[in-house]
């Protein structure tokens, strides 16, 4: 889960921070390229957590390249001058006359498309119905690949690392960042300082459109095969306006089929400079030592004078509530959003806190809708604070017998309860003892430390890791009061209906009847 | 394009150059010289204690953090229990931890563990039950009586068990839904047939599961004598091996019985290509395993067939099926082999995709074929040191952390693990040869056995590429035909007449 998944980490680390007694020491330094290197030595196994990330993501895109982030995070692997072919001149120009024939191909694709429309051809697929030069450019696009590939030396990058016992290799991109991480042992770290230093020097975006075609396979999996996956996407669209956060981080499915390699090469010069990174290690190592290797390699990087600046499109202000309802394969099941703040706003932990309050087996909502009424057999909230909004969502799947309009109204009714109540004394504790403990379960792993770190930077900055902790535990009632009031308002929600798909088992529920809509859905 | 101008520049432009070193840096990791790691792996006889009950514990103090770790594994599963009953295991599990004790109510309980902050866990899977608990120093105390009153005196209240059937009814009935879970359900009936491995439960079985069958169940397996303890954290060892003596010396239900045997398969798996049909989501996408029973771990070969297997498609972006699949070819995501050796019986050999449903065929015939040339030809010696140097370096994560090596510890001396497993496991590694791959090859992959499964949109997946014609999922089948496994009823796992 590469996307989706960090988001959640994400996520998880807005909710935890450490407690004032282990703060976190971290050393801080600056390259004259603009490069951030954060350094934690730990003790313990000879090993190095290492990591880099781009403080920008699918948010820092435009219609027409949604997916790019995505797609050149995969590009990233590819290799470079060094590393990945036998003959770096004919590679690279094999590569420009790919990229010539690809358009001319798409060009010739684009006839036969329009002839299908017509009725002229049934298929537009169909081998058949190419023209000979059509024909004749696939022929050369298929020689010049295999020739590449005879010149290749087959996923060199990673060969290098796995030969070097480098562990858990990966990158992750998210609507605001874009992350690379890896374990390695603590006597290869000149290793990474190489590696990454050259694939950022001198990337080489090979085999761009098998890849593509990989990126589209991942889309299939993650949200076309998933039951769900392609609703999530679209109440996620539909609930960000204006915001760039309304397009999926993989992409929209025409844009994958469109995005050039020189699209790709423009994104990472524009969000690749050195002066938009930062780097973190935490591990076994010596802190000058690790400072010579990294002005040593990285020090080669160029800065881009011209900074990127802030996504300029923000959300605007939702005027009417927001409802979609929807049949999958699933359990029938309601969520609702709101929007909130951005990532360490002076809001979030009191919103952090109140998801609290609301999750867990001694939480409101287990108690509420899943003992006592019954209307649900699993609930939750969630705050999703990013870098330039934030929202709070809170879910339940239906019991049997009940329908998602039950599920809607009780989720809205504990909702209700917060706003008008002050949470009592004994409650807020159990809730800041949990997060006092998660602050320090939180810093077992050498990796999620390295993760953090680097998130928290991207979003904002590192240090938040040491003052979110007391934040949380300054929060009090009347707080949680306030941002209910302020927040959970019904011009500023969007409300989700998941009905069970009709044929696929059994009914949403017996009141609500079989996949019946509240606005006259699909039959 | 401006762009392009950009990227070319860095490129043609100092082509001249390239093969130099720049600025000073050496031109390929090759030219790096590392400082020489020496690693020895902890020895387990010093973490080792044996308790007055019998049972064992593994105990590694690690002062980094004020928390404290424990964990519990016993022999206690789904295996014990008859096809009539399945979902009693798990139930027992999560119902020792979800039903209250009989000196707390589910609720008192659940209050108390919350404000603590303390984890508490159960659960009883296929071959081993237990539980874990995680709590602040501080807390460790009243965290510890939490724990034990939850594995001694388990109450499975009612309301809490009914919520539990209501939900897992629902979710039976969901079982059909995702390809990758009907996937993995009906390849392992395929490869292991009748086997306790493959029981599903049903509407009727989890109906059947009362409070007093959950009783018996618990106070059979929870037995002080066969017990095994893995602890980790901010505690002193002699201190807690006093508390667990204590914990264990008394308050176990009557009536423990000796765990019976695990059941291997005997199941004879019938090669060929089976499809299963499922439309009811429009994908383009459909989801391929092949594979066949495999080995179990204490086979002679075992560190041969994992270096050979590293290499054909368990070793990520290096492994020849990725590569192949993805890389070249860009047909899937994820593409993979898997030579699981079995803790008490085989394990299965599988290698799969998710494609596109036109380029399924394609994406399999590739497969084969890798599996074929991994017993024609030999490895490269770069293949066979970049796997081998892998498992070598990798070597110290195993025990990175004090849970790691209590954890692994206490599981090997359960399941029996060899005694000098991971002191001699880099020089098992070190000595495979390029030839040993190939017997491994031989020996261990069976192409004529494989059972290949594909499952998603069947017509799609037999019309497959226009462009590539040679690959069809009739040419892989051959002349025993594709044969076709209908979707069971979800709640009776009864299948229809296909």
């Amino acid at each position: 889960m590469q996307n989706l998944g960090l988001r959640f980490l994400a996520l998880l680390f807005a909710l935890t921070a450490p407690l004032a007694a282990q703060r976190v020491e971290v050393e801080e330094f600056t390259l004259d390229n603009g490069l951030t290197f954060l350094l934690l030595p730990r003790e313990g196994d000879p090993n190095v957590a290492a990591g880099w990330i781009s403080k920008f993501g699918s948010v820092n895109e435009r219609p027409g390249v949604t997916g790019v982030a995505h797609l050149f995070e995969h590009m990233m692997f590819k290799g470079s001058h060094a590393i990945g072919t036998k003959d770096l001149e004919r590679d690279l120009e094999i590569m420009d006359e790919l990229d010539g024939l690809y358009a001319q191909m798409e060009a010739e694709r684009a006839k036969l498309l329009e002839k299908q429309r017509r009725g002229l051809i049934a298929d537009a697929e169909d081998p058949a119905a190419r023209s000979p030069e059509h024909s004749q450019l696939l022929e050369r696009f298929g020689q010049l690949i295999a020739e590449q590939q005879a010149l290749a030396v087959k996923d060199e990058f990673s060969q290098i690392y796995t030969l070097n016992g480098g562990s858990g290799i990966n990158a992750g991109t998210s609507n605001d960042y874009t992350i690379y991480f890896i374990n390695v042992p603590s006597n290869k770290l000149e290793l990474w300082f190489w590696m990454e230093s050259d694939r950022l020097a001198k990337p080489v975006f090979r085999q761009f459109y098998a890849e593509r075609d990989v990126v589209k396979e991942e889309r299939r999996l993650r949200v076309d095969s998933t039951p769900t996956g392609k609703l999530n996407e679209q109440l996620e669209s539909m609930f960000w306006q204006a915001s760039p956060y309304s397009w999926p981080v993989i992409g929209w499915p025409s844009d994958l089929n469109s995005i050039t390699r020189d699209e790709a090469m423009e994104y990472f010069e524009t969000y690749y400079a050195p002066n938009n990174l930062v780097a973190a290690l935490v591990g076994d190592f010596e802190v000058d030592q690790v400072k010579a290797l990294a002005k040593k390699y990285f020090g080669r990087l160029q800065r881009n004078e011209r900074e990127p600046g802030a996504v300029r499109t923000r959300e605007v202000e939702q005027q009417a509530e927001q409802r979609l309802s929807g049949q999958a394969e699933t359990r029938p099941q309601a969520s609702i959003r709101f929007h909130t703040v951005p990532d360490a706003h002076v809001d979030e932990p009191a919103l952090i806190v109140l998801s609290s309050l609301l999750n867990g087996r001694t939480g409101r909502l287990y108690k509420s809708l899943v003992l006592e009424k019954q209307v649900a057999v699993q609930a939750g909230a969630g705050v999703d604070g990013r870098k330039y909004d934030g929202s709070f969502q809170i879910s339940g799947v239906a019991a049997p017998g009940s329908t998602p309009e039950d599920v809607e109204k009780a989720l809205l009714e504990e909702l209700d309860r917060i706003a008008a109540e002050p949470v009592g004394e004994r409650e807020l504790q159990k809730v800041k003892n949990q997060q006092l403990a998660g602050d320090f379960r939180k810093l077992e792993s050498k990796f999620g430390l390295m993760m953090q770190l680097l998130v928290y930077e991207a979003l904002g900055e590192w240090e938040n890791i040491n003052v979110f902790s007391d934040r949380i535990q300054a929060v009090t009632p009347e707080d949680i009061q306030r941002v209910a009031k302020k927040y959970f308002t019904e011009t500023n929600r969007t409300v989700a209906l998941y009905y069970t798909k009709e044929g696929t088992g059994p009914p949403g529920g017996r009141r609500g009847g079989r996949g019946r809509g509240p606005q006259g859905g699909r039959p | 394009m401006k762009r392009r101008d950009w990227f070319k520049t860095a490129a043609g432009g100092a082509l001249a150059t390239l093969a130099q070193a720049q600025d000073g840096l050496p031109e390929h990791p090759r030219d790096l010289a590392f400082p020489k790691l020496s690693y020895d792996p902890p020895d387990p006889s010093e973490s080792r204690h044996e308790l007055d009950s019998g049972a064992v514990a593994y105990l590694v103090e690690d002062h980094q953090l004020p928390l404290v770790s424990i964990g519990l594994t016993l022999r206690a599963g789904a295996y014990q229990v008859p096809a009539e009953s399945a979902g009693l295991a798990g139930f027992t599990g999560s119902q020792m931890r979800s039903g209250g004790t009989t000196n707390l109510s589910a609720q008192d309980f659940d209050e108390e563990a919350a404000f603590l902050a303390t984890r508490i866990g159960a659960s009883i899977g296929a071959t081993s039950g237990g539980g874990s608990v995680n709590c602040l120093k501080q807390n460790l105390d009243r965290s510890l009586e939490l724990f034990f009153d939850m594995l001694k005196r388990p109450a499975f209240e009612a309301d809490r068990l009914e919520i539990a059937r209501a939900q897992t009814l629902q979710g039976l009935a969901r079982r059909n839904d995702r390809l990758d879970r009907i996937q993995s359900r009906e390849f392992r009936r395929l490869t292991f047939g009748d086997h306790f491995t493959t029981i599903q439960s049903t509407q009727a079985s989890v109906e059947s599961i009362s409070r007093e069958a959950m009783q018996e169940f618990h106070a059979r397996s929870f037995d002080p004598r066969r017990m095994f303890f893995s602890v980790s954290g901010d505690f002193d060892t002699q201190d807690m091996i006093r508390r667990l003596n204590e914990a264990l010396a008394d308050g176990w239900p009557a009536g423990p019985a000796e765990p019976a045997e695990i059941p291997a398969p005997s199941h004879e798996p019938q090669p060929g290509v089976y499809m299963i049909d499922k439309t009811s989501r429009d994908v383009n996408q459909s989801h391929v395993v092949l594979g066949h029973i495999g080995i179990h771990r204490f086979d002679p070969d075992a560190f041969k067939v994992r270096i050979m297997n590293s290499v054909l498609g368990g070793g990520g972006f290096t492994s020849r099926i990725m590569v192949r699949v993805r890389s070249d070819e860009g047909l899937a995501y994820s593409a993979y082999s898997r030579f699981q050796p079995g803790t008490y019986y085989p394990g299965t050999f599988s290698a799969g995709f998710q494609s596109r449903n036109a380029t399924c065929a394609q994406a399999a015939a590739i497969v084969v074929e890798e599996i074929e040339r991994m017993q024609n030809d030999k490895i490269t010696a770069r293949e066979l040191d970049t796997a081998k140097n892998y498992q070598i370096e990798i070597f110290p994560r195993f025990f990175a952390t004090a849970g790691q090596v209590a954890g692994t510890f206490a599981n090997d001396e359960f399941t029996g693990q060899k005694k000098d497993y991971w002191k001699t496991y880099r020089e098992r590694v070190g000595d495979v040869s390029v030839n040993d791959v190939l017997e491994a090859a031989q020996q261990h992959l069976h192409p004529d056995k494989l059972v290949v499964l594909a499952v998603g949109d069947r017509e799609a997946m037999l019309q497959g590429n226009p462009d590539k014609p040679e690959f069809s999922f009739e040419k892989l089948a051959g002349d025993a035909g594709i044969r076709a496994i209908p979707l069971p009823d979800p709640l009776t796992m009864q299948y229809p007449e296909a």
